[in-house]
């Protein structure tokens, strides 16, 4: 059934684009242009003419002509202490909790976990972040993953993480062994994170051009937050209600 | 260019191929007009309405004015927009190879039927009847499943889907419908939301009005569900071709628990919601979120591909939507509609929205997206979508905020030209003759001046009161305006006298 939906969708498709037979695109504009790979097509009749999308660094699938003019920023403006200090305050407008620590991070991660209480963490976190405190924790491995139920009894959870947007306080998580599975950072009420200094970038063009697309990603501006009653903010629904967010490292 | 007034654009109909419109919650059955009037009188849901939209403009327009290259961000949205529907088949191609290669299953939908008994397969094959005898997925709010009409779907095949967004819950548990495709509880208030909780969700107990608690009772409520539901089924705000990635945008962590922990996840997908590649998201995930809620970013953006081993969903599908999206593809006028990426900025602008509500659009599409994108979908003929177009005051203001740059208004013009062939042709003679008199009295100044020479007797016929209705083929613009009442004297007859006396008194001087 559905071999038969695909081949008449694409059929529609060609139909729909001027396309006579699949074979190749007929276009009302410029002629026509060679199907197989993705082509530079035109904008439809009537609209006025653009260019084709423009990528600079990855070309436009299939070649045609890049139009590289009038484009958006894809470097920020900030650096040093001034991108740690917009980071900072996108945090907590979004009602994260932010401290800074130039050294080891122990004593204060320790001070945001209730001491005695279960935690979590992914099995590539640093040992040493650990060293303060007293309660009882479960390294998520594979192989050893811990339950859906287990996980509900957990507390709190503690990541690193692998990219911080300053622009928009947002973290990102991309599954690596410190960052754990998605789950770990899911299921728990309390997420302390650990943001590194050299991991922050000012905008998001700069943000996604470090991350591993094939990875499962997860972005992060802030706790759960619903606006859905009367537009009234409401930190917490499903997931975590409260975000603790270590930037660790002295800006360069 | 926006073209307003009349419409000029060339009529492609009779050359158009003949490609199947899309079906479900796409239909009005009433025409706008005639829906819209019974909302008019409704203050409740204005007050409501007028609050969230006036509110959410506001926080849009302040994030937007943070980014010094939004203009560039628009045009670059639309520029990847337009690419992706001019080579369709072949960046469907590369993302189905490469969705596929990660571990995921494609499934083609022509319609809204074939994608309901597609997932309604899935469901039975994976999730478990359960003591009631039912079979239970969770879900991710998603505007693809509500087009589709895929929840009442599921119901009579005795699968139950439960919404997991905090608006969709409070729409689903007051048997209601969307009424906004972001807040989609917008036409509630929170004393309403109240009475639905404590009337539908067991064990709510005593609530009082407060959003923290109301959000809570959500919490409680569903909890359970999200860790022990097999099956989940979402939507996809962004499917990527060169990775095959899916992306999820959303705020209150339901969509990370429904895409992390069931065993298989059935995801939604129109065709025309791909992007060319992973680097575009540096383009979308800022025009989206600040277009949208009017924040920097949403609080939670999820992405995987394919499945991702020992991390979430082992059994991962994808149905591909056509629904009526191949045809709005055909209309070369109206195919931008399809790189709508359903932020929401229009209705939040929209005048006519803004006093009607979504339910007025009839579709799961309102506000001035819903009145081109549906009849695109659909066509112009089907039920009473032809109404559509007309939802509007062509002010504009749509345009001015779609982050991908779609030209609503020259869209309604030119589908209200559509309407005018496909259902009101040969135009109304009453209206022709009508307007041919306009034209011949108001060439000819003599003429004009003849006709105004009647004003003073209209206005004593009227006994100088406003007119509420008209007879006839007028009868159509008074019944929701009033004509001020008539002056007593013709604006040629003012001046000549004016001059008289302006004369009379270079005379005396």
């Amino acid at each position: 059934m559905t071999d038969t939906a695909r081949e008449e969708i694409l059929g529609r498709i060609n139909q729909a684009l001027g396309r006579r037979g699949g074979g190749e695109y007929v276009s009302s504009v410029s002629g026509t242009v060679p199907a197989g790979a993705p082509a530079a097509g035109p904008p439809a009749a009537g609209a006025p003419a653009e260019a084709p999308h423009a990528q600079p660094g990855a070309p436009a699938a299939g070649g045609g002509t890049v139009d590289q003019s009038a484009d958006y920023l894809r470097t920020g403006t900030h650096e040093g202490e001034d991108l740690i200090e917009v980071l900072i305050d996108r945090l907590e407008d979004y009602k994260a909790n932010v401290h800074r620590v130039s050294g080891d991070p122990a004593e204060t991660i320790a001070g945001l976990l209730e001491s005695g209480s279960k935690i979590v963490v992914p099995r590539g976190l640093d040992d040493s972040w650990l060293n303060a405190f007293t309660g009882d924790v479960s390294v998520d491995a594979p192989g050893q993953e811990l339950s859906v139920p287990e996980l509900d009894t957990q507390a709190a959870v503690v990541t690193a993480s692998a990219v911080a947007i300053a622009q928009t306080g947002t973290i990102v998580l991309d599954g690596s062994p410190e960052c754990g599975r998605r789950a770990i950072t899911l299921v728990p009420d309390h997420h302390v994170c650990v943001v590194r200094v050299e991991d922050v970038v000012d905008i998001v063009p700069e943000g996604i051009a470090r991350l591993t697309p094939s990875a499962a990603l997860t972005f992060i501006s802030g706790p759960s937050a619903t606006s859905d009653i009367e537009l009234k903010r409401v930190e917490g629904v499903h997931g975590p209600r409260t975000l603790d967010v270590i930037i660790l490292g002295s800006a360069p | 260019m926006t073209f307003l007034g009349m419409p000029l654009l060339p009529s492609t109909r009779r050359d158009r191929p003949t490609i199947p419109g899309g079906q479900g919650n796409i239909v009005e059955d009433e025409s706008f007009a005639e829906v819209s009037h019974q909302h008019l009188s409704n203050q409740q849901l204005r007050n409501n309405i007028g609050h969230a939209t006036s509110t959410i403009r506001e926080k849009r327009a302040d994030v937007v004015a943070e980014l010094d290259d939004w203009e560039e961000l628009r045009e670059a949205g639309s520029r990847a927009k337009n690419h992706v529907m001019e080579n369709l088949p072949e960046y469907l191609a590369e993302f189905e190879a490469n969705f596929t290669a990660a571990g995921g299953v494609i499934h083609w939908a022509r319609d809204a039927d074939e994608a309901n008994a597609i997932v309604t397969e899935l469901a039975e094959a994976n999730a478990p009847v359960l003591d009631s005898g039912r079979r239970e997925v969770i879900k991710v709010k998603s505007m693809a499943t509500q087009e589709i009409g895929l929840n009442e779907h599921l119901e009579t095949q005795g699968i139950d889907a439960f919404e997991t967004d905090l608006a969709e819950l409070i729409v689903q548990l007051g048997d209601d419908k969307p009424s906004h495709i972001l807040v989609p509880a917008i036409h509630r208030n929170r004393d309403e939301i109240r009475d639905i909780f404590e009337e539908k969700m067991p064990d709510a107990g005593d609530l009082t009005n407060d959003p923290t608690e109301l959000a809570e009772a959500a919490r409680r409520h569903l909890r359970h569900k999200f860790l022990t539901t097999k099956v989940a089924v979402s939507g996809a705000n962004f499917g990527i071709a060169d990775t095959g990635s899916l992306g999820v945008v959303e705020s209150e962590g339901n969509g990370r628990m429904c895409l992390t922990l069931p065993e298989t996840l059935i995801t939604v997908m129109g065709i025309e919601k791909l992007l060319p590649s992973f680097d575009d998201l540096e383009v979308f995930l800022q025009l989206l979120p600040r277009s949208s809620t009017g924040e920097r970013m949403n609080p939670y953006t999820s992405f995987w591909t394919g499945s991702t081993p020992g991390d979430g969903p082992q059994n991962v599908h994808l149905v591909l939507l056509d629904n009526g999206r191949t045809r709005a593809l055909a209309d070369e006028h109206g195919r931008t509609a399809l790189n709508c990426i359903r932020c929401s900025a229009c209705m939040n602008v929209c005048p006519v929205y803004e006093r009607t509500g979504g339910h007025a659009y009839g579709s799961t599409y309102p506000g001035p997206i819903g009145a081109i994108l549906s009849p695109l979908m659909t066509g112009v003929e089907a039920e009473e979508n032809g109404s559509l177009p007309y939802a509007s005051s062509l002010c504009g203001a749509c345009y001015d905020v779609c982050p991908v740059k779609i030209d609503i208004p020259s869209i309604l013009v030119h589908l209200r030209n559509e309407d005018a062939e496909a259902n009101h042709s040969p135009v109304s003679s009453q209206l022709d003759t009508a307007l041919t008199g306009a034209s011949w009295m108001m060439s000819e100044g003599k003429r004009m001046a003849t006709a105004e020479s009647g004003l003073p007797i209209a206005h004593a016929v009227t006994g100088g009161e406003q007119i509420n209705s008209l007879p006839g083929i007028a009868g159509a613009w008074t019944s929701s305006r009033d004509i001020p009442a008539l002056p007593e004297k013709s604006f040629r007859q003012l001046w000549a006298e004016d001059e008289a006396r302006a004369e009379e008194e270079d005379d005396e001087s």
